[in-house]
C-alpha cells in the first residue's frame, strides 16, 4: 500500500514537472523546492533508524513556559552525562493544543515514552490502555515511592492500574496581601477560620475602601465546590463515577447563594469582572498589585507572583465551624506517566525515578514544577540553603495544611473537563439570574449525570 | 471651487487617519508592550507609553529563544516552509483553475463541487486523519508535513484564480493556438503574464496564511529544532506558571515584520491584480 | 452544481489535457482530503474517543445531535446569528472604505497598509488582549456608552446579550482582505461607463446603483461565498476572546465540535457534527451558484 502511494506520488510528480517543463520560466523554482523538500525526509528517516543498539532514546514532553523547557533541557543533558546510553528526545510545548497533540499522537500509536499528565485527563488515558501500569515498577524498587504520601501517590491509581507517578502536591489554598490586610486595620486569618469569617472580614475590608476584597472565582473549576462538598460530609462524585456523589442539592444551592451574595455586595468579582481580571495575567493580579486582599489559587501561587510581589502569604481555606469535617486533601499537581506503546518503559521508569528523588535534578528544578511530592526531594531542598523565603512558605504550607487534610477522595472520573463546564454554566446562569440557585443546582445535576454515564 | 476641494480633502484625511489608528492599534499596543518591562506588563496595560522601558531584556530573551534553539533557527524554518509552500500552493492552484476554466473535459464540474467542499470542512475534524496518513508516508515531524497540505488545500486559490481566468478573453487562447502553442504554451506564456497581479495577490495570501498557520504545524511537528514561529511563540506561555509576556511580545512583533514587509512591497500589484473582470483585449 | 455529463461527449484530447493539468492537485485531494473525509465520516457512525479502537454505533451520533444536545442548537444558533450580521455588515464596510480610497489622494497606499493591519494580526494573543480591554468593563467602550448616558454594570464582552455583538464588531474590523478585492474591481471598470452616465445627468446614487454595483456583482459573488463558508467556519474570534462564554452566547459551531473532539474526548460525535455543518454550508453554496445567473453579471 505504501509503495504504490509513493509510486503514484512518484508519477504525478513527474506528470508535474512534464507539463510544467513545456512551459518555460517559473519551472524551475517549483522542482528544486520538491527536490529540497525530499531530501529533507530522507535524513530525518535516517536519524530516527540510526538510534537502535544499545543505546536508548527516550522521547519525553512536557507542557509549560520557557523557564521550564530551559532547565528541563538541562536536566535531560545531566541524566545523559549520568548514564551515556541515554539519549532523549525532548518535545517541550505550551499549554495550549499541548493535550490535542498528544490524543492525536495516540490516536496512531505514537505517544512519546515519558508524558507529563494532568490530573483532568489521566483517568482517560488510563481507561483507554494508552498510558502503562507502574506498579511493576514500584514493586521492583525501580521507582522509589517510599517518600510520597499514600493517598497522594494513589491519585495516580485507576481501576487498580498506577497510570503516572505523582510529581507534586496541590492544596486548595487562600493566598492573601498581609499589606492590604493591615493598611484596613484587619487581622490576618490562621487556619481556624469559618466562611462566615471570611463573609465578615471582606466586608471590612470593602468598608475599609478595598475595591477588590476576595478576587475569587467560585466556578473556575468543580475544586473549591470539591472541598465544599467534603467539608458538608459528602462526596463529589458516586463511588462507581456514574453519577454525583453527594445527595442534597441543598449543598450547591447554599454554595451558589453565599458567592450571589458576596457578589451582590461586591466582595467578590461577578463573572463578568473576573473575565478581566484574569486577562491581566496572575502577576498583575489585584492580590499582588495591592487592589485586592484575598485570592483562592493552589499552594504554589506565592512563588509563581514572586517576582511581581514577594510578600504574599497563604491560609487555608475557611472551615464550616466548629463542628467542622475536615474538608482539605493534598491534591496531585502534575503526573509523569509512561505510554502503553513504548518499547523503553523500564529505561523510562528509571528515568522517572531520578527525576523525581535525585539531588541533581531537584537542585536545578527548584520546586519550579511545584512542591515536589517525594518527601525526600522536600527535605534535600529544605536543608540546601538554596531556597527564597516564599518557596520555603511553600513547603511550609504543605506540612502544615496536611495535618488538616482529610481523606483523599478518589481519583477524578473520566468527563472531568465537561463536568467543569457544565458546573460553570449552571453556577454562571444563577449569578447573571437567569436562573434560581435551585434550578441551577438540579440542573447541574442533570448534565453531570448524563455526561459520567456516558463516559465511566 | 479650489477651497471646496481642499475642505474635502482634508476631511478625507482626518477620517483616513482616524480610522487607520482604530485598525492599527492592537498593532501599536503590541510594539508598546513589547517595550514594557515584563514584571509590570500588565499593570499599565491601557497605556501605549511604557511605565518601565525593558525593550533589551525582552528582545534579548526573545531571541535566545525557548528550549536550547534560537529564534533564529524558527525564523529560518518558517522562511523555508512558507516560500515552499507559497510557490506550491499558487502554482498548482493555477495548473487547476486552467483547467476548469479553459478545458472542457468530463468531471471537471464534479470535481469544481469537490474544490468548494474541502474549504466547508472544519480542519479541526480533518486532523487525526491527515495525521495518520502523514504517519503511514513516514512524514510526521519532517518540512513536507508542513508544505504539503498547503501544495494541494489551495481550494481558495483555485476559486479566485476560476474568477481571474473568467475575465479573460478566450481570443487570446485562440490567437495563441493558431501560432501553434500547446495547452501549456497558452497557459505559460500568454495567459500567466496576463494574469501575473492574480499570482501576486494569491502569493500575499498565501504567504500569510501559511507564515501564521498554527493547528496544523502544532499536531503534525515534534522537534523543536524543526518549529515554525508560531508553535514557537505558543512554547512561552502556560497559563499555570510564570510566563515571559516581555519575550513573547517581542517575538511576535520580530514575526509580524516580514509579512508587514510583504505586504507593503506587494500592495501595489495586489490592488491591480484581484481584477475579476474587464480586462479587455 | 455537480453533473457528469456523458464520457464520450468529450474531447479525448482535452479530457487527458484537463487530468494532466488537475493531477497533482487530485493527487493531493486523494491524500489530504478524501481518504481523511471517508475515514471522518466512518468516525461519525462510531464511538471513537480518540484513544479507543472505534466500534460502529450506526446512527447513534446523529440521533444524539438533533435528539438530545442542547448545546449543539445554542451553537448552531449562534453561528447563524454571527454569519447573518457579520456577512453583511463586513461586505458593506469593505465595499464603502474601498470607494473612499479609490479616488485620487496622496498616501493611498499607506491607508491601504493600515486597513490591511487587522487581517495579518488575525486571532493572535496580542488582538485578544487588546480586545478584552476595549470592550471591558473598565475599557474605553464602557466610558464611552457611560458618556451617551448608557450605564450599565456589566461589560459588554461580559453581558451574554452583547457578546457576540463584540464578536461581530471584530470580524467587521478585520474587513481588509474583503476591502482590497473590492478596491481592485473597482479601479477595473471602465472610467467611460460614469463618464457616459454623468453626461446623462446621473445622480451620484445612481451611477452608483446602475453601473457600480452592477459592475461589481462578480466580486460581490466572489466574496460572499467566501465571507457565508469562513462564516460558519468561525473558530479563532470566539476561541481566543471569550472562549465561547459568558454563558454559551458566543459559541460558535466549530469551537463546540473542537471541544468535542478534543476536550471531551468524543471525536465520532464531533466528526458527526462536522459534516452536518458541511451540508448546511453546502446547501447554502449551493443556492447562490443557483441564484448566480439571476444577479451576477459576467463581461462574457
Amino acid at each position: 500500500m505504501e509503495k504504490r502511494t509513493m509510486a503514484l506520488l512518484l508519477s504525478m510528480g513527474m506528470a508535474a514537472s512534464l507539463l510544467t517543463g513545456c512551459g518555460g520560466g517559473n519551472t524551475d523554482s517549483g522542482s528544486t523546492a520538491a527536490a529540497g523538500e525530499n531530501s529533507g525526509a530522507v535524513t530525518t528517516t535516517g536519524a530516527a533508524e540510526g538510534g537502535s543498539g544499545d543505546a536508548v532514546t527516550l522521547k519525553f514532553t512536557w507542557w509549560g513556559s520557557q523557564s521550564r523547557h530551559d532547565y528541563t533541557q538541562k536536566i535531560l543533558d545531566a541524566y545523559t552525562a549520568e548514564h551515556p546510553d541515554i539519549t532523549f528526545e525532548a518535545v517541550p510545548a505550551g499549554w495550549d493544543g499541548y493535550f490535542d497533540k498528544l490524543s492525536t499522537e495516540a490516536a496512531s500509536g505514537s505517544m512519546p515514552d515519558i508524558v507529563q499528565m494532568d490530573y483532568l485527563y489521566i483517568s482517560t488515558y488510563a481507561k483507554n490502555n494508552s498510558i502503562a501500569d507502574l506498579q511493576p515498577y514500584i514493586d521492583d524498587k525501580t521507582i522509589d515511592v517510599s517518600g510520597i504520601d499514600e493517598a497522594l501517590l494513589n491519585s495516580a491509581n485507576i481501576n487498580g492500574k498506577m497510570a503516572g507517578l505523582v510529581l507534586s502536591t496541590s492544596l486548595v489554598t487562600f493566598p492573601y496581601n498581609p499589606e492590604v490586610l493591615e493598611k484596613a486595620g484587619v487581622a490576618e486569618p490562621d487556619s481556624s477560620w469559618t466562611w462566615d469569617d471570611f463573609i465578615a472580614l471582606n466586608q471590612k475590608l470593602k468598608e475599609a475602601g478595598v475595591t477588590d476584597a476576595a478576587v475569587i472565582n467560585p466556578t473556575l473549576d468543580t475544586n473549591l465546590f470539591h472541598y465544599w462538598v467534603c467539608q458538608h460530609g459528602g462526596k463529589l462524585f458516586a463511588d462507581d463515577q456514574k453519577s454525583l456523589g453527594y445527595a442534597d442539592d441543598q449543598i450547591l444551592v447554599d454554595y451558589i447563594r453565599m458567592f450571589k451574595d458576596a457578589m451582590d455586595q461586591d466582595l467578590v468579582p461577578t463573572p463578568d469582572e473576573m473575565g478581566q481580571i484574569d486577562t491581566l495575567g496572575l502577576e498583575a493580579g489585584p492580590v499582588v498589585t495591592g487592589e485586592g486582599a484575598f485570592t483562592q489559587n493552589w499552594n504554589n501561587y506565592s512563588t509563581l507572583v514572586a517576582k511581581a510581589n514577594d510578600k504574599i502569604k497563604m491560609v487555608t481555606p475557611p472551615t464550616i465551624g466548629a463542628d467542622d469535617k475536615k474538608g482539605l486533601w493534598m491534591k496531585p499537581g502534575m503526573f509523569l506517566s509512561i505510554s502503553e506503546t513504548s518499547p523503553h518503559k523500564k529505561e523510562a521508569a528509571e528515568f522517572i525515578n531520578w527525576f523525581l528523588n535525585s539531588e541533581t535534578a531537584n537542585d536545578i528544578m527548584m520546586a519550579e514544577r511545584g512542591t515536589p511530592s517525594s518527601s525526600m526531594a522536600r527535605d534535600y531542598l529544605s536543608n540546601s540553603g538554596k531556597m527564597a523565603p516564599w518557596q520555603q512558605d511553600m513547603f511550609a504550607y504543605v506540612d502544615m495544611a496536611a495535618k488538616m487534610a482529610g481523606e483523599t477522595p478518589a481519583p477524578d472520573p473520566t468527563g472531568m473537563s465537561e463536568v467543569n463546564k457544565v458546573f460553570a454554566d449552571a453556577c454562571n446562569a444563577a449569578f447573571y439570574d437567569q436562573m434560581s440557585p435551585e434550578d441551577a443546582a438540579a440542573s447541574f445535576r442533570k448534565k453531570a449525570d448524563e455526561i459520567l454515564t456516558r463516559n465511566n | 471651487m479650489r477651497k471646496k476641494e481642499q475642505i474635502h480633502s482634508v476631511t478625507f484625511h482626518v477620517g483616513a487617519c482616524l480610522l487607520g489608528f482604530i485598525m492599527i492599534y492592537p498593532l501599536l499596543w503590541l510594539l508598546a508592550s513589547s517595550f514594557k518591562s515584563n514584571d509590570v506588563m500588565f499593570q499599565d496595560a491601557y497605556s501605549l507609553i511604557p511605565k518601565v522601558w525593558d525593550a533589551a531584556t525582552n528582545y534579548k530573551s526573545g531571541l535566545e529563544g525557548v528550549g536550547g534553539v534560537s529564534f533564529g533557527t524558527f525564523f529560518m524554518n518558517t522562511i523555508v516552509v512558507t516560500i515552499a509552500g507559497t510557490a506550491g500552493c499558487v502554482f498548482i492552484s493555477l495548473l487547476a483553475a486552467y483547467a476548469f476554466t479553459r478545458i472542457k473535459f468530463w468531471g471537471s464540474g464534479f470535481l469544481f463541487g469537490c474544490v468548494m467542499m474541502t474549504m466547508m470542512i472544519p480542519p479541526q475534524v480533518m486532523v487525526v486523519p491527515q495525521y495518520i496518513i502523514l504517519k503511514k508516508l513516514g512524514l510526521i515531524d519532517t518540512r513536507i508535513a508542513l508544505v504539503l497540505p498547503w501544495f494541494f488545500g489551495g481550494a481558495f486559490f483555485i476559486f479566485l484564480m476560476v474568477q481571474f481566468f473568467r475575465g479573460i478573453p478566450r481570443e487570446l487562447d485562440e490567437a495563441a493556438m493558431i501560432d501553434g502553442c500547446g495547452k501549456a504554451g497558452i497557459l505559460f506564456r500568454v495567459l500567466v503574464p496576463v494574469v501575473k497581479p492574480a499570482l501576486v495577490t494569491a502569493s500575499i495570501f498565501a504567504f500569510y496564511w501559511i507564515w501564521q498557520d498554527f493547528f496544523q504545524p502544532l499536531i503534525f511537528m515534534s522537534t523543536t529544532k524543526k518549529f515554525t514561529i508560531s508553535l514557537a511563540l505558543n512554547m512561552y506561555l502556560d497559563p499555570n506558571s510564570y510566563n515571559n509576556y516581555g519575550g513573547l511580545f517581542a517575538m511576535s512583533v520580530i514575526s509580524l515584520l516580514p509579512v508587514v514587509i510583504f505586504f507593503i512591497i506587494f500592495q501595489k500589484y495586489l490592488v491591480d491584480g484581484i481584477a475579476m473582470d474587464g480586462i479587455k483585449g | 452544481m455537480a453533473k457528469l455529463g456523458k464520457f464520450h461527449h468529450y474531447k479525448r484530447k482535452d479530457n487527458i489535457a484537463g487530468y494532466l493539468f488537475l493531477a497533482p492537485w487530485i493527487f493531493g485531494f486523494l491524500l489530504m482530503w478524501l481518504i481523511p473525509a471517508i475515514i471522518s465520516i466512518y468516525y461519525s457512525f462510531t464511538d471513537f474517543n480518540l484513544l479507543n479502537t472505534p466500534s460502529v454505533i450506526g446512527l447513534g451520533n446523529y440521533q444524539r445531535i438533533f435528539t438530545q444536545d442542547d448545546t449543539f442548537w445554542q451553537a448552531l444558533k449562534v453561528t447563524f446569528t454571527y454569519v447573518l450580521l457579520l456577512v453583511p455588515l463586513r461586505l458593506a464596510f469593505a465595499l464603502f472604505v474601498a470607494m473612499l480610497l479609490n479616488q485620487k489622494h496622496k498616501g493611498l497606499g499607506l491607508y491601504r497598509t493600515l486597513y490591511y493591519v487587522p487581517s495579518i494580526i488575525g486571532g493572535s494573543i496580542a488582538v485578544s488582549i487588546v480586545w478584552k480591554q476595549l470592550f471591558g468593563n473598565k475599557g474605553v467602550m464602557m466610558s464611552l456608552l457611560g458618556l451617551l448616558g448608557i450605564q450599565q454594570k456589566t461589560s459588554l464582552l461580559g453581558n451574554p446579550r452583547t457578546a457576540l455583538m463584540v464578536i461581530v464588531i471584530m470580524g467587521v474590523w478585520q474587513f481588509g482582505s474583503s476591502m482590497l478585492i473590492f478596491l481592485s474591481a473597482l479601479k477595473q471598470i471602465p472610467y467611460s461607463l460614469y463618464e457616459s452616465a454623468m453626461v446623462d445627468g446621473g445622480k451620484p446614487w445612481q451611477v452608483f446603483t446602475r453601473i457600480t454595483l452592477p459592475m461589481l456583482t462578480p466580486t460581490i459573488f466572489f466574496n460572499l461565498i467566501l465571507q457565508i463558508i469562513n462564516g460558519f467556519r468561525v473558530f479563532t474570534e470566539s476561541y481566543v476572546i471569550t472562549d465561547g462564554g459568558p454563558l454559551d452566547s458566543t459559541l460558535s459551531y466549530v469551537l463546540y465540535l473542537y471541544r468535542r473532539a478534543f476536550t471531551y474526548f468524543d471525536m465520532g460525535y464531533s466528526c458527526a457534527l462536522a459534516w452536518v455543518l458541511v451540508a448546511i454550508i453546502a446547501v447554502f453554496t449551493v443556492i447562490l451558484f443557483k441564484t448566480q445567473n439571476n444577479w451576477v453579471h459576467y463581461e462574457s
